[in-house]
């Protein structure tokens, strides 16, 4: 096993065991949902309180050095904490479930899965598609693009509809679509 | 795009569509970190072959260095 796949399982399995909701988001969501790509960091959100990530840490083990202080994440509106091993330089953004309201509904909506045997959740892959749609990063044009060429057929659309109005990213949304190539 | 080379772009994209449909979800999650690994170890032999003198631990800094780099780079685009 690859040491930075190792170490996301010893994270996943930390979570499993001490009980903590969460769902895994970011790069690993839009590989689970498209293609494989190189990932250097593993982006978790979780719904936690101060006891709850004290339980995390203990169920962690050596190897970790958690951030105790939050942080700013610019980007999304949101605040984390940095979780890094000592050994490799794969990092871990556990980041604190908001009060916003589509991050609260992204979080009730996540799909259950299997991470290396052990029982985790990710976001849906509609989730993925209005999440970056409202990020809206470079990177996130061609995430967005890849999800809905693999997901396409199954996609619910009507709730993406719903909140990229929400989002005023309706027209993002339209533009990249019209860009994709037909598949089947 | 030239019209003959955006035929060539489509095609090719569809067959990696429809390669991803064909694997498991749960797999595909797990390939972003073991490329993420393979990534470090082309990146390490180039710096090796960039600084011969180094020792490994000098090496690791090195390859830490570049990493920010990119992490603060996509920060900023």
């Amino acid at each position: 096993m690859s040491d930075s796949l190792a170490i996301t399982t010893l994270v996943i399995a930390a979570l499993s065991r001490s009980g903590m909701p969460h769902v895994v988001v970011g790069s690993f969501a839009r590989n689970f949902h498209s293609f494989p790509r190189s990932t250097k960091d593993a982006d978790i959100v979780l719904a936690v309180d101060p006891p709850g990530l004290a339980r995390f840490e203990a169920e962690l083990g050596g190897g970790f050095s958690l951030d105790p202080q939050t942080t700013f994440e610019t980007n999304t509106g949101t605040f984390r904490h940095t979780l890094v091993h000592t050994e490799t330089e794969f990092k871990t953004e556990l980041f604190l479930l908001s009060q916003d309201a589509f991050d609260q509904e992204r979080f009730r909506r996540r799909q259950a899965f299997q991470f290396g045997g052990y029982p985790s959740f990710v976001l849906t892959a509609e989730d993925v598609i209005v999440t970056k749609l409202r990020w809206f990063r470079p990177k996130d044009v061609e995430d967005i693009r890849d999800v809905i060429a693999v997901k396409g057929p199954t996609l619910d659309w009507n709730y993406i509809h719903r909140w990229t109005s929400v989002h005023g990213t309706r027209a993002k949304l339209d533009e990249i679509q019209a860009s994709i190539p037909k598949i089947d | 795009m030239p019209d003959e080379f955006q035929s060539i772009a489509d095609s090719l994209y569809r067959e990696r569509v429809l390669r991803a449909r064909c694997t498991p979800s749960e797999e595909r999650i797990l390939d972003g970190p073991r490329l993420f690994d393979y990534a470090c170890s082309v990146t390490l032999a180039g710096l090796r072959s960039e600084l011969p003198c180094a020792s490994e631990e000098e090496l690791r800094q090195a390859l830490h260095r570049r990493l920010e780099i990119g992490r603060k780079l996509e920060l900023v685009r």
